[in-house]
């Protein structure tokens, strides 16, 4: 059962590695690689408290165990899952275990077990004893991620099903990210302490963290306490058991009660007064109906503004109020970020939009001025607050300024990436039971944060510009600029949102119909060719890939964060490979390791380019063949 | 002029040949039923003849008018039911029907007054009035959808397995109204796997296979004296599995 399971999980990524989907893997791999590398050098370090290095690991395990659990919120149902088989006469048990040993084959696991092996490393400094208790201490906290991460996905799939559930799981996700993503704060706090270590209630709450308990029996094996070695690690082995228990109890089939929606009468159902002037308002009172309906979007909606919130919050540890006035900035980025597959959520429905020609425009817009009356006045009421709160209105044009781009900008944005980069998922109605069960928008998600907060740029710079020259009209003059870029960005993306809807509705409706974008054949015959992303072999996505990760390593980690490093004087040498050279060779190392990085970037170009050569001349060659007979 | 007029329609996926060159012929009034097996390409030919889906080859006219050249006209005189294709889920059958009908250019009290009678037709009202869509059943999905290819009184009805997974009830519904809407000069085309429905509904039948028209005409005339279904295994050049193998199934 385990092993046709695993071969299953393998078929499943084989036959779901398209050129996008890999791409992302690598860039995921390649950054979690970074952050197991540097969690392992960690585990080598020295510090002068300590208590210093157990409490950092400490910090590092409970990170990795939150990226677990938060994960599924943008990644989805796993590959194989539970549902797929409770028709299927197989013991419960039996299944949990096939499901569990799947979900080990994957990068995500490797990575992680890679960083987990830090534990290993720290017995390894302490005594033999230490590391023969390290090995099964490291399965077995590999084993806890896991699980936590099936146990919780499910328990938020059901509780997602109701409106209230999604505010529920939106505001437990968000704290989870939060505290993930902006764990630097606590780095900072960290640095700061280095002397002292951390203060003893919060070493204390970090270490009696399940996944820390591992490290537990790891430093008591080295100091030789057999209670504490045998204690934390059979409470680990418990937790996993209870879990994984948990979780085969969940694994059963999920029982359809969940809160119904209902719609309005049937007076009130007909768009009438200003709803009913125009297209636009029709579709307006439709997507309106929509946001209020949809336990999806009532997520959509919580996520973004819990996670600026807590963020906003977490530096009050250093009694820093200064995120205060950003909160609502910090909403609007996220909201486009975590809204941007809008067409995708609908799925199929797109047919609709197709049989009314010529309504694509108003389609668009209606969309963008719903999320604009969900996020605009929120954020901008959470701006105004937050600013009141900090007490000092020296912040606010900043964050007016950024508040209105990021509005704009994200209105834009989030209409065009979701059909430019439309992330397929099942039907609302096939999914109306496990409203996680959506496609993977993390990639989308990232690209649409960093595309929002490009827009929001201008205007930051020139609220920079009018500080450092002390010019307060200057300064306040952001507050218009961002404005502007936000109304450009609304208009300009929009119409290009709505063209292509019109030119390439078709093609979209298919990738919903079938899941996956069809290569060549798909487009019409005036398309241009498809791109070389999805023609290209194996051999050379490898090749490609494969570059850009050797790029993206020696350019920035150690190329030009050394240089950097260098630059400012500082003399410690991290795991920056030129810092640990002889003081002449470093510089030419530093220059070795960037000419590396582009000439990877560059290599990478020319595979790029040749396969795209290639698919072009192929599709040049297909359509001559396709014309010959028509002429003969 | 023919209602609906499929010529030459071509459609690959990779190196999969979906539709090849598809040909087919609805003529006004004429209640036509499309018949296949599973992957005969019916679904792709349907869609690529109402403009959901792009042909590599070929073209489809509504009353002479260019399902691709001109849109706007060619949606205006037909009505398409998709097979399992999302609708926006989270309004209402009247929400639904109202706004489509302000959006096919309707005015509000006439969208208002044709969603009402055909949701009374379809039993969509009453208990089932402030269910949201993606709430409906199977059946109920069907004849939403149904209304919504309707709503905007068309002229030929393009409907895809417009039967499949509807109850007894429903269909009967679904049926009775087809019928009213040939005897008043509609066309109706039709896909379906099932022989006896089509028997009993239809004057027209196309029988595809292998993403090929291979029989075209009159229902009679296709069939030749004997059910549809013998003539159908014949045409489509299958042999009815089911009789080899599975010695463990029942022992």
């Amino acid at each position: 059962m385990v092993g046709v399971l695993i071969r299953m999980k393998l078929a499943v990524l084989r036959n779901t590695a398209t050129g996008g989907k890999m791409a992302w893997v690598a860039l995921g791999g390649t950054a979690g690689l970074c952050l197991a590398i540097a969690n392992i050098v960690l585990a080598f370090f020295d510090f002068a408290h300590p208590r210093m290095l157990m409490d950092l690991l400490a910090v590092t395990f409970a990170l990795w165990a939150l990226g677990w659990m938060a994960g599924p919120a943008f990644a989805g149902e796993p590959p194989l899952n539970g549902q797929h088989f409770h028709r299927q006469p197989i013991p419960r048990g039996t299944l949990a275990l096939g499901l569990l040993a799947s979900a080990m084959v994957a990068v995500t696991t490797a990575v992680t077990l890679l960083a987990f092996t830090s534990l290993i490393v720290l017995a390894a400094r302490l005594n033999l004893g230490a590391v023969v208790v390290a090995v099964p201490a490291t399965i077995l906290l590999l084993l806890l991620v896991v699980l936590l991460s099936r146990v919780v996905m499910l328990l938020f799939g059901a509780l997602a099903r109701s409106r209230f559930g999604g505010v529920v799981t939106a505001t437990v996700t968000a704290a989870m990210i939060a505290l993930a993503s902006f764990s630097w704060i606590v780095f900072i706090g960290i640095y700061l302490l280095l002397d002292h270590g951390f203060p003893p209630g919060l070493s204390m709450l970090l270490r009696s963290l399940p996944s820390s308990w591992g490290l537990l029996s790891v430093e008591a094996a080295g100091r030789g306490d057999r209670w504490w070695t045998v204690g934390p690690l059979a409470a680990l082995a418990v937790l996993d058991v209870v879990l994984f228990l948990v979780w085969r109890r969940l694994l059963g089939p999920r029982r359809p009660a969940r809160a119904v929606v209902r719609g309005s009468s049937a007076q009130r159902a007909a768009p009438r007064g200003w709803a009913a002037r125009s297209d636009l308002g029709v579709l307006y009172l439709k997507e309106m109906r929509t946001w209020w309906r949809d336990p999806l979007r009532t997520q959509n909606i919580v996520l973004p503004a819990a996670f600026s919130v807590i963020t906003a919050l977490l530096p009050l540890m250093v009694d820093f109020t200064g995120f205060f006035p950003f909160v609502g900035v910090a909403t609007a980025l996220m909201g486009a970020a975590t809204c941007a597959n809008l067409y995708g959520q609908d799925g199929t429905a797109l047919w609709m939009t197709l049989m009314l020609p010529g309504k694509e425009k108003a389609d668009v817009r209606a969309r963008q001025l719903a999320w604009l009356t969900v996020f605009g006045p929120m954020t901008l009421l959470m701006t105004a607050a937050g600013s009141a709160l900090h007490g000092d209105l020296f912040l606010l044009p900043w964050a007016l300024a950024a508040n209105l781009a990021a509005l704009g900008g994200g209105a834009g944005l989030l209409i065009w990436i979701s059909v430019m980069d439309l992330v397929p998922g099942p039907d609302p109605h096939k999914s109306k039971n496990s409203p996680l069960d959506h496609g993977d928008v993390t990639g989308q998600s990232f690209l649409m944060l960093l595309l929002t907060a490009v827009a929001v740029l201008p205007a930051l710079g020139v609220a920079l510009a009018g500080h450092l020259l002390d010019r307060s009209p200057l300064l306040w003059a952001s507050v218009p600029v961002g404005l502007l870029v936000g109304a450009a960005c609304h208009v300009w993306f929009g119409d290009l949102a709505a063209r292509r809807l019109r030119e390439k509705g078709p093609g979209l409706l298919q990738l919903m119909r079938s899941g996956k974008r069809q290569a060549v054949a798909d487009a019409p015959p005036t398309a241009p060719a498809p791109s070389a992303f999805e023609t290209m072999g194996v051999k050379s996505r490898f090749l490609m890939w494969g570059s850009m990760a050797v790029g993206v390593l020696a350019l920035f980690p150690q190329g030009l964060v050394p240089l950097g490093v260098k630059l400012s004087g500082s003399t410690d040498r991290v795991w920056f490979l030129a810092l640990y050279m002889p003081d002449p060779w470093q510089w030419p190392v530093i220059a070795g390791m960037i000419l590396i990085g582009l000439a990877s970037f560059g290599g990478m170009t020319a595979v790029y380019l040749a396969a795209s050569r290639k698919t072009k001349e192929n599709a040049a060659s297909r359509k001559a063949k396709k014309e010959k007979p028509s002429t003969a | 002029m023919a209602a609906f007029r499929l010529v030459g329609l071509h459609k690959r996926f990779g190196e999969h040949t979906a539709v090849d060159h598809a040909d087919l012929t609805v003529a006004a009034g004429s209640f036509y039923g499309l018949v296949g097996p599973n992957g005969a390409g019916k679904t792709t030919v349907l869609s690529m003849a109402v403009g959901l889906q792009w042909p590599d080859e070929g073209r489809a006219s509504v009353h002479g008018v260019d399902v691709w050249k001109e849109p706007l006209r060619a949606r205006r005189l037909m009505g398409v039911l998709p097979d399992g294709l999302a609708m926006p889920e989270r309004l209402t059958g009247r929400e639904l029907l109202t706004s489509l009908g302000q959006l096919h250019g309707l005015d509000a009290a006439e969208a208002a007054r044709r969603a009402g009678e055909l949701l009374a037709v379809m039993e969509l009202d009453g208990s089932a009035e402030r269910t949201l869509v993606v709430d409906y059943s199977t059946g109920m999905r069907k004849k939403i959808g149904l209304a919504t290819a309707l709503l905007h009184g068309p002229k030929l009805l393009v409907l895809d397995e417009p039967f499949e997974a509807v109850d007894p009830v429903s269909a009967a519904t679904i049926k009775q109204i087809l019928k009213r809407f040939v005897a008043g000069g509609g066309s109706v085309l039709i896909s379906s796997h099932v022989m006896a429905l089509v028997e009993q509904l239809c004057d027209t039948v196309g029988v595809m296979a292998k993403g090929r028209v291979v029989a075209e005409g009159p229902l009679d005339e296709v069939r030749g004296g004997r059910s549809l279904e013998e003539t159908f295994v014949d045409l489509v050049g299958v042999e009815i599995g089911g009789s080899e193998g599975l010695s463990w199934l029942v022992s």
